[in-house]
């Protein structure tokens, strides 16, 4: 996340103009604990609505993690009122759902029995499943078939659609779960009675298909990209202790068995009226908003308690960790550091820092790219979350360099950072760059409401006018203080990325990294070469010159020599396998 | 979670109390009753400025933030590649603004831009150029200036030069890592042919042959006055703003040509399931037909026929059936995407699991059929009608997406053609009916003639499901065809031994 707004400080007055503007939002407070954000705009017929819930994935535990994103699924069900014919019977039947999944749970219990002890392979296949929860998923598909006929399928979009609502969805990140929508101005009633109602009594039909979906969205983020699933074990390598460790989406051992109890429980908890911030930016007049707002948003009971702090902390890492992957992608590096979350004073220096590295002009393009052309591409940037946080620096690797070899520059770059304080220059660069995305950010409703919403969400919407002037208030002692700080090697973890074996172009032999152009083909041309050659002993003996010249020669060439020798020697383990 | 049980039985009784505190809110949103809402769309005429240096502008001032923003689209683009040259178009448009100009090179004129923190970019995609610039209106004439000098004198720096064939190449390698990748290409080879222009592929040949001189030449022919569209919106004077591009525009130092028009040779492949291997754990699938003209009379009722198949997210039947009964995809659904040059063509996609792959696609084409065959309810047709009618006023929702939306309009020339497009879109729309949906949808919706690519674990995918017996070979023409990746640096279909290795 970046910082909002900006007051302009003596330092930039002069090359802004004098009216840099707030949000200006209006807070209310609700009897039964809501909170309520206005920002009054009348720049186009529309109002963006919505609210946050003060939960995340690392509200969760182990064994139902990715609960509160399937939790985000199940809030467009509907209600008693929409989404079926018969309420009645719909709610008899989610029971004898529940009251068979019950069984199908304890057959499951004894299928991962099974595979501790070794004698199934995967509990997820369906070859693995136990008769009785064959027949017992058959007597559920014929409830859901009973539940199909009185569906009304998706109501709940259905009647935002029709009322020319757009852009309905939700998000789950491991600190809050937002929902949202764009309705006409004149249908702000009904965005009140829609949403009250999803809070006040929602239904959680169709669980079980709903399990399957995230299942699938977990398949398509996660497991069927080239980085995905790295990338998690990554984080959950960076994170040893606090709940950020798992993974938003869930484990896969765990999506397929949370239970809708567990979901019911999960609501009670979380969704009371005390943990939910309600936002809408658009084009109302804030007095009938409010009112609006306390008359069906104060249906909803107050919770009795409140909703538990994440208390884990992150104790600090002792030693480097490194991970190094094979995967699907050209060669690059991603270091990870241990630093602060949302609000933290040093947020904003590191902020800074995460600009001061950044875009073509930034230090880590010029220095990595440009300078010493170790890569074609970097990244920075400083992830301040709720609880903790992190920056993340990443570089793809040029053509004949390897990720060690943009490893070692990204820490040049930072020891000249702790050398030297920043000069005037490019520190008022970046800053100017922060002052005019407060205002490019202030294009339409919909970018407002998510600004107030994702600060509000970590921590406090107050954030989006006061971070831009603690951002321009950043010295160049400040930023040379936290890289110094955090940037340390026992503070950090480090993922290198080779392309697997067999994945690339036709001439990417991996073994040819890091040779230079004169050096790739004649290795080619050896290795194709070796192919008609079958005397085994004859490469022997010519293996054995090899590795005497090669500990006299040039050290220049010895990469080369290795790399001639290791396609010597696997062309005699061929010959002798045959 | 250590849930307290009583809170949630206390819930319950609260819940019960409700009616007795809450009975003048109604059951259902429909006994709801909402004030009127008029909205009039802006008129194009009323910001379009013919420049007396060549293009047309259209002109939106906007007080409310210290910004502008100015684009300007230009006739040009990768179809203008010769074969064997492809990325010549691409090459130009990137290292426009970022290869230096007469006076400044690359370094410095990126350093003066970011210190104002203004934005400035260019590109040329498959039929039309663009160059952008957003930044402080208090900048405004150094930045016309810097504008000035990169459009008519761009140095095209030869290390950046080098540094983008670096860049282009090693993205090159990337092209089969992702399987969305690779769907995306090949469902354009199929749809279009191989031959056609727009899946002709930079190649590290090609990429290779690439000289400064050919960036030169391309930008003199091209970037040139007359075929400038131009959009501007933001924080000045209308009058003030018009003199401005006036004299960005005037007294051009080069005499360009006028592009020819867009090849429209497209040829889809023979009906049939063409599958792809690749080792993901999800299949990715794309059902193709020839598509629309967005000129065809036929729109509004394709579009709202589309809406109601899967063009409408959570309210079409595709994704109600794909994904909500049976989820099996996260995301499910179809687009009849409005071609200005060419019909683009229908399709229909998913992501599944492998051993549901067949499944999946044999509900999409079900679907297919049944617009076809039967009429859609009456509650279809209002919500698809009201979700384009009322979301309409979004089009227009800031000055930046008018200026935008008009330019757009001016530069594919459907201004010329149909000044009135939006003033009578919507009732274009509602007069779409049932009878329309089922005509247009037995016009282009023919399931068996539907070419059909996956791509995705071969083996696992045929293998099925064995709760859901379907064979994928039987769902369109019978034809199942393996494609070989292709060498990513070459384009060539690779065989597959070599692209296994």
């Amino acid at each position: 996340m970046k910082r909002h707004l900006l007051l302009p400080l003596a330092l930039v007055a002069a090359a802004l103009p004098a009216f840099a503007q707030q949000i200006p939002v209006v807070e209310k407070m609700l009897p039964n604990g809501f909170k309520l954000l206005l920002v009054e705009r009348h720049e186009e017929p529309r109002i963006a609505g919505g609210w946050v819930a003060h939960v995340g994935s690392a509200n969760e535990r182990p064994g139902i993690t990715g609960i509160a994103h399937l939790f985000e699924h199940m809030m467009f069900k509907g209600t008693p009122t929409l989404g079926t014919k018969d309420a009645k019977r719909d709610l008899e039947i989610i029971a004898e759902q529940e009251h068979i999944r019950d069984g199908m749970r304890a057959e499951e219990a004894r299928m991962r029995d099974a595979w501790r002890r070794g004698e199934l392979e995967d509990v997820s296949r369906p070859e693995s499943k136990t008769e009785r929860w064959k027949e017992l998923e058959a007597d559920f598909k014929k409830l859901i078939d009973e539940q199909r006929g009185l569906l009304v399928k998706n109501e709940f979009d259905r009647i935002y659609t029709t009322a020319g609502a757009s852009g309905m969805n939700a998000f789950t990140t491991e600190d809050m779960t937002g929902y949202f929508i764009n309705v006409p101005a004149n249908k702000l009633e009904l965005w009140a009675w829609m949403e009250s109602e999803r809070l006040l009594r929602p239904v959680f039909r169709e669980f079980y298909a709903e399990r399957d979906v995230v299942f699938e969205e977990r398949r398509m983020r996660t497991e069927s990209t080239p980085l995905g699933k790295f990338a998690e074990q990554f984080n959950s390598m960076f994170w040893q202790a606090h709940p950020y460790h798992w993974p938003v989406i869930g484990w896969p051992s765990d999506i397929p068995a949370i239970s809708k109890k567990q979901a019911d429980e999960f609501y009670a908890l979380y969704y009371q009226p005390q943990n939910i911030t309600i936002i809408l930016v658009g084009d109302f007049k804030a007095d009938e908003a409010e009112a609006m707002v306390r008359r069906y948003f104060g249906r909803i009971p107050k919770g009795t308690q409140p909703a538990p702090d994440v208390g884990t902390l992150e104790p600090p890492q002792l030693a480097e960790k490194r991970m190094d992957a094979e995967a699907e992608t050209n060669p690059q590096v991603d270091v990870l550091w241990h630093t602060v979350g949302f609000g933290h004073k040093d947020s904003y220096p590191l902020d800074v820092l995460q600009q001061l590295l950044s875009t073509r002009t930034g230090r880590l393009y010029k220095g990595l790219v440009l300078g010493r052309e170790v890569a074609t591409d970097t990244s920075a940037q400083q992830n301040s979350q709720k609880w903790g946080g992190a920056f993340d620096i990443s570089g793809e690797a040029k053509d004949g360099k390897t990720p060690a070899d943009v490893e070692a520059a990204i820490y040049e770059e930072l020891e000249k950072l702790k050398a030297e304080p920043v000069p005037a220059e490019e520190l008022q660069k970046v800053k100017n760059q922060f002052a005019a995305a407060e205002y490019r950010k202030l294009s339409a409703n919909m970018p407002i409401f998510q600004q107030v919403l994702f600060n509000e969400g970590l921590g406090g919407w107050r954030e989006v006018n006061e971070g831009g002037p603690k951002i321009q208030a950043v010295t160049a002692e400040d930023v040379q203080r936290v890289v110094k700080k955090y940037f340390t090697k026992e503070n950090r973890a480090v993922a290198t990325y080779n392309r697997k074996a067999g994945t690339g172009a036709k001439d990417e032999d991996p073994d040819l990294v890091g040779l230079s152009a004169e050096q790739k083909p004649v290795v080619r041309r050896i290795a194709e070469s070796l192919k008609g050659e079958t005397d085994a002993a004859k490469l022997k003996e010519a293996a054995g010159k090899m590795e005497a010249q090669a500990a006299t020669g040039d050290p220049k060439k010895q990469q080369l020599q290795k790399l001639i020798l290791k396609k010597v020697r696997q062309r005699i383990a061929e010959l002798e396998k045959k | 979670m250590n849930m307290n049980p009583r809170i949630l039985s206390l819930a319950a009784a609260l819940v019960a109390l409700l009616p007795v505190f809450a009975a003048d809110i109604p059951d259902r949103p429909e006994k709801l009753s909402f004030p009127p809402l008029t909205f009039e769309p802006p008129s194009a005429a009323q910001h379009r400025v013919p420049l007396k240096a060549g293009p047309v502008a259209y002109v939106v001032p906007d007080r409310t933030l210290p910004l502008v923003n100015l684009s300007i689209l230009v006739r040009t683009g990768n179809y203008l590649d010769p074969q064997g040259r492809e990325g010549v178009a691409e090459f130009t448009g990137y290292l426009l603004t970022r290869g230096g100009t007469k006076s400044k090179t690359a370094e410095e004129l990126e350093e003066r831009l970011a210190f104002l923190a203004a934005g400035l970019g260019s590109g040329v995609g498959d039929d039309q150029g663009s160059v952008n610039l957003n930044l402080l209106s208090k900048d405004l004439p150094e930045g016309l200036a810097i504008l000035r000098e990169v459009l008519t004198a761009p140095r095209f720096q030869q290390d950046k030069l080098e540094l983008y064939r670096q860049q282009s190449l090693q993205g090159m390698k990337q092209r089969n890592d992702d399987s969305t990748a690779i769907e995306g290409r090949e469902k354009e080879m199929l749809a279009y042919g191989t031959n056609f222009w727009a899946c002709r592929y930079t190649t590290q040949k090609s990429v290779a042959s690439i000289t400064a001189d050919d960036l030169r030449a391309f930008h003199q022919r091209w970037f040139h006055p007359a075929n400038f569209v131009v959009a501007v919106s933001g924080d000045f004077d209308r009058a003030d703003m018009v003199a401005k591009l006036e004299a960005l525009f005037a007294d051009w130092p080069s005499k360009g040509e006028v592009p020819p028009p867009v090849p429209t040779d497209i040829a889809m492949a023979e009906p049939g399931v063409y599958m792809v291997d690749k080792d993901v754990n999800q299949g990715r699938v794309s059902v193709l037909l020839p598509g629309v003209h967005r000129d065809d009379p036929d729109m509004p009722a394709v579009m709202v026929m589309n809406d109601i198949l899967g063009g409408g997210g959570f309210t079409s039947r595709i994704m109600n059936r794909v994904r909500s009964d049976e989820g099996l995809a996260y995301g499910a659904g179809s687009a009849f995407p409005a071609g200005v040059h060419y019909p683009l063509a229908f399709q229909a996609g998913f992501a599944s699991k492998s051993g549901t792959v067949a499944y999946a696609t044999s509900i999409v084409l079900e679907e297919m059929n049944r617009i076809s065959s039967a009429p859609v309810s009456d509650q279809e047709l209002d919500t698809a009608k009201r979700s384009f009618i009322d979301t309409f006023p979004e089009n227009f929702n800031t000055k930046g997406k008018v200026a935008g939306l008009f330019a757009r309009e001016e530069f594919t020339g459907r201004y010329a053609k149909k000044p009135d497009h939006f003033a009578t879109w919507r009732g274009r729309i509602e007069a779409v009916t049932k009878e329309d949906v089922q005509r247009v949808a037995r016009k282009h919706l023919h399931p068996e003639k539907a070419v059909i690519l996956i791509v995705g674990q071969k083996e696992e995918i045929l293998k099925g499901n064995t709760s859901h017996p379907v064979e994928l070979k039987q769902l369109a023409s019978g034809r199942l065809t393996e494609l070989p990746l292709r060498d990513p640096l070459t384009m060539e279909p690779m065989p597959k031994e070599k692209a296994e290795k």
